[in-house]
């Protein structure tokens, strides 16, 4: 495979190629943020469309100025959760189904595995916006420290306060679950 | 103050080998003896959420989306292609088109305006419709065209489905994504010819002109308004009963066209 920024300057010529591995390289990052910031699977899959269609019309437009390719188009997955949020911030969510359970063949381990996801996906509610974001680029996006900063307008040092913040209430929150359960 | 960020760096490292280079939570502890403690139980937190995200995108989903997206690539290069050409080009096509059709004269251009997908005058009917296209010069006037042909395509993909000829559904639903991504595209917000302003002694005639323009863009609306509810829903009828090769780019179709209209229409106002 190229090295991203020559596939990424093939991409603004139109090269169909270059789009698809691009598209490859980024697609279930992209879904997997999206899902964690969103947590309804239908939902996930459009926006998660209308992120490599809007960066197909947009990818003229990027410079490398120190962006890396990955933040600019999690920035633009971003300006669309956003969007997507602020619509449907009074209607309800559907649960999770099992097409979002991950694809393994112990029963047990399914069952975990989707207590872990909704449990996840309900404890990041309980986030700070700026939190929930760091926590789905980094661990659902897969993105560095600096990509996050770049992604999020921030500094290192802020993500990374913002990172441990959000780790220790996670915990707190997934925590107090567990407790509620057993108790 | 000082501490704080140095436990946040030691964290962030911590993670980085955990989540990126493998390490085990064990290994990340030896390295931070002082910190263990503290570390332990967000590390233990880290490695459950990155598991809970070990999911994929369905399947069917992946494949829908990336012949989709194959597809939008088309547009754009098909589009970029059409801007390459100039004006120039394109209108020394209109007059070739035109011609054509002249020679073939004026009754099978008559004839072929109401011709189906199944029909050998069709591609008659669409050599016209670019002619048309070409020789309307506004914006607003481009969006009322390409939304009469938006109209036209969903018309024949429910009669050509009626018909029982599902191999034209695919072409013609290529053609209806092409004016719904024209129509979403175009700047009707600018609309730099019609809102020219008047010169002081034409005001009389130029303020007919701007009103007559306000009640085409409100006409407009109109019509957008009607198509945004009307072709997705008669698309979504036919839907079930079209070939399985045909149905991503239908689905692609209904997400057009709702939010094409919508976005032509927020344009508009």
């Amino acid at each position: 495979m190229q090295d991203e920024p020559s596939l990424v300057r093939r991409a603004q010529q139109r090269d169909r190629e270059a789009f698809a591995q691009l598209y490859e390289t980024h697609f279930d990052k992209i879904y997997r943020y999206v899902v964690l910031r969103i947590g309804n699977k239908t939902e996930a899959e459009d926006v998660t469309q209308q992120v490599f269609l809007n960066a197909l019309q947009s990818i003229p437009s990027f410079k490398w100025k120190g962006i890396p390719f990955s933040a600019w188009l999690f920035r633009i997955a971003h300006n669309l959760v956003v969007d997507y949020l602020r619509k449907e911030k009074k209607r309800a969510t559907t649960p999770l189904d099992e097409s979002l359970v991950s694809r393994t063949t112990d029963p047990q381990l399914v069952a975990e595995h989707r207590l872990d996801i909704e449990q996840l996906i309900s404890a990041t509610k309980q986030l700070t916006e700026a939190q929930r974001e760091v926590i789905s680029l980094r661990f659902a996006g897969e993105l560095s420290i600096a990509e996050v900063a770049k992604v999020m307008g921030k500094s290192q040092g802020a993500v990374k306060a913002l990172q441990h913040s959000a780790i220790v209430a996670l915990r707190k929150t997934l925590s107090a679950g567990e407790a509620n359960e057993t108790g | 103050m000082k501490r704080d960020k140095e436990f946040n760096n030691i964290l962030d490292e911590c993670l980085e080998r955990l989540l990126v280079k493998g390490e085990t939570i064990e290994q990340c502890l030896r390295s931070y003896p002082e910190q263990a403690s503290e570390l332990e139980p967000l590390l233990h937190t880290a490695v459950v959420a990155k598991k809970a995200l070990a999911i994929q995108p369905r399947p069917e989903f992946k494949t829908s989306a990336r012949y989709q997206f194959g597809s939008a690539i088309r547009e754009v290069r098909y589009k970029r292609g059409l801007s390459f050409l100039g004006w120039q080009s394109r209108w020394a096509t209109a007059v070739a088109v035109f011609l054509a059709l002249l020679l073939a004269g004026g009754g099978t251009v008559a004839a072929a305006g109401n011709s189906m997908p199944d029909n050998p005058l069709y591609p008659v009917k669409l050599a016209t419709e670019q002619v048309q296209l070409i020789l309307t010069p506004s914006n607003i006037g481009k969006a009322e065209l390409y939304a009469k042909l938006a109209d036209r395509r969903v018309a024949e993909i429910v009669y050509i489905i009626n018909k029982g000829k599902p191999e034209q559904v695919e072409p013609t639903a290529e053609r209806l994504n092409n004016c719904l991504v024209m129509i979403a595209n175009l700047p009707l917000a600018e609309m730099g010819e019609e809102r020219a302003l008047p010169v002081l002694e034409q005001a009389d005639e130029d303020g007919k002109a701007i009103y007559a323009q306000a009640n085409r863009r409100a006409r407009l609306r109109m019509l957008l308004g009607r198509y945004a509810v009307n072709h997705p829903a008669a698309l979504r009828t036919v839907l079930e009963t079209v070939p399985a090769s045909a149905k991503p780019t239908l689905r692609r179709a209904i997400t057009l066209s709702a939010a094409s209209y919508e976005k032509a229409i927020e344009a508009l106002d």
